[in-house]
C-alpha cells in the first residue's frame, strides 16, 4: 500500500476531485485531501496529529500569498507550517515531510505538483510509523 | 509578565522516558499570554510527544488540562489527588508553577516543559523583551523609568560605561545603551540634575542574594 500523503487544502484553491486524479494516474494512490474553509484556521497540533495518525507526509495548499480570500490566512498557515517543521526536526523527523504550497484559485496543477513533490520526498525515506 | 519558552522536544522526550501515563498541564497566566504554556501550547506539546513516542515505537497515554493559574493554591487543590493517577505531570507553567506543584502536591511527580526566561513585555506578536529584573529595589524614579538593572548588560548604577558607541551597547550593538537613553530622557524632562547624584553601592539582598524572598501583608492574611 502506498504511503499516506495528507493534503490540507483551502476551499478556494482546491476543487480537486482526488479520485479522478488517482484514476488518471496523476497523483500517488496514498493521497488524501482534507478541505478547510481557510488554511489560516489550521492549528499546529492538527499538522502533528496528521503524522501521528498515520500520514508519512503532509502538505498544506493555501491561496497565493497576496491573493488570499481571507487576506492573510495562507500567510498564517505558512508560519504554522514553519513552526511544525521545527518541532518535527526536534523529534528527529525530516521536516521536508511537511510543506506549504500556494496555489491559484481553482487550479488543479499546483495540487498535483504538491502531491508529487511529497511523494518524491518519501521515495527513499523510512516509515515514521513502527 | 513572566516570559518562558518551550524546551526542545527531544529534551522533554528524554525527561519522560519510561513514563506511560502523562498529564500535560497548562497555565492560563503569563505563559498563556506569551504563547508558551496556555491551552494551545498544551495541545501542541501533547501532539508532539505522542508523535515522538510513536516514532520510537513506544506507547504513551497523554491527558491534557489547563489551570487558571498554577501559582495559586486553590487551583492546585484538585491536582493533589488527580496527579497521582499519572506517572508524571508535565507542567507548562513557569518555574513558579512547577515549584508550587512540587511543594503542594506530595506524591505527584512534576516535570518542567518550559524554560522560564525573564520578566518582559510584548513588543509585537511573537517578540518579547526583558524590562525588569525583579531586583526588589526599584530606582526607576531616578532613571526616567528605564531600568539599568535589567537593561544594562553590566547592571551599572552610575552609567554609562566607557564602551557604548553611538548609543549602542558594547556587549550587543543591537541593544540600545540604556544609560544613553536614560541620559537623553532625563535631559528631555529637564531632570538632568538626577544624573549628578552618585547612586551608592546597591544592597543586592533584595534581589535574592539573601536567599528566597517572601512578602507578607498582614491585612490580607487569613
Amino acid at each position: 500500500m502506498s504511503d499516506v500523503i495528507l493534503g490540507f487544502c483551502c476551499n478556494y484553491t482546491s476543487s480537486v476531485d482526488v479520485d479522478t486524479l488517482k484514476k488518471a494516474g496523476l497523483v500517488p494512490e496514498g493521497l488524501r485531501i482534507k478541505r478547510l474553509p481557510c488554511t489560516g484556521k489550521l492549528e499546529i497540533n492538527t499538522l502533528l496529529d496528521a503524522f501521528e495518525q498515520g500520514a508519512e507526509a503532509v502538505f498544506v495548499a493555501g491561496c497565493q500569498i497576496d491573493k488570499c480570500h481571507n487576506l492573510s490566512g495562507s500567510q498564517r498557515a505558512a508560519k504554522r507550517v514553519g513552526y511544525a517543521k521545527k518541532i518535527l526536526d526536534e523529534l528527529g523527523i525530516d521536516p521536508a515531510r511537511l510543506e506549504m504550497f500556494f496555489a491559484s484559485r481553482g487550479e488543479t496543477e499546483p495540487i498535483v505538483e504538491a502531491a508529487r513533490h511529497m511523494s518524491s520526498v518519501l521515495s527513499d525515506a523510512e516509515s515514521i510509523h513502527r | 509578565m513572566i516570559i518562558a519558552e518551550r524546551k526542545p522536544m527531544n529534551e522533554i522526550l528524554d525527561m519522560i522516558s519510561g513514563i506511560n501515563r502523562l498529564l500535560v498541564l497548562g497555565c492560563r497566566g503569563c505563559v498563556a499570554v506569551c504563547s508558551a504554556g496556555g491551552d494551545k501550547e498544551v495541545d501542541i506539546i501533547a501532539s508532539a510527544l505522542r508523535l515522538g513516542r510513536k516514532k520510537a515505537g513506544q506507547q504513551i497515554e497523554i491527558d491534557t488540562d489547563t489551570l487558571v493559574r498554577q501559582c495559586d493554591p486553590e487551583y492546585l487543590e484538585p491536582l493533589k489527588e488527580r496527579g497521582k493517577q499519572f506517572d508524571a505531570v508535565l507542567s507548562t507553567a513557569c518555574g513558579v508553577g512547577v515549584n508550587f506543584i512540587a511543594d503542594r502536591c506530595p506524591g505527584v511527580r512534576v516535570l518542567p516543559a518550559l524554560n522560564t526566561t525573564f520578566y518582559g513585555a510584548n513588543l509585537s506578536s511573537g517578540e518579547w523583551i526583558e524590562l525588569c529584573a525583579g531586583c526588589g529595589s526599584c530606582v526607576l524614579h531616578l532613571t526616567g523609568g528605564l531600568c539599568p538593572v535589567a537593561r544594562c548588560a553590566k547592571r551599572l548604577s552610575n552609567g554609562p560605561c566607557g564602551g557604548s558607541v553611538g548609543g549602542r551597547c558594547e556587549i550587543d550593538p543591537n541593544v540600545p545603551c540604556v544609560w544613553h537613553r536614560i541620559h537623553d530622557r532625563l535631559m528631555e524632562q529637564k531632570q538632568d540634575k538626577l544624573l549628578k547624584d552618585i547612586t551608592p553601592i546597591r544592597d543586592w539582598t533584595t534581589a535574592g542574594h539573601g536567599g528566597p524572598r517572601r512578602r507578607i501583608r498582614e491585612d490580607l492574611l487569613p
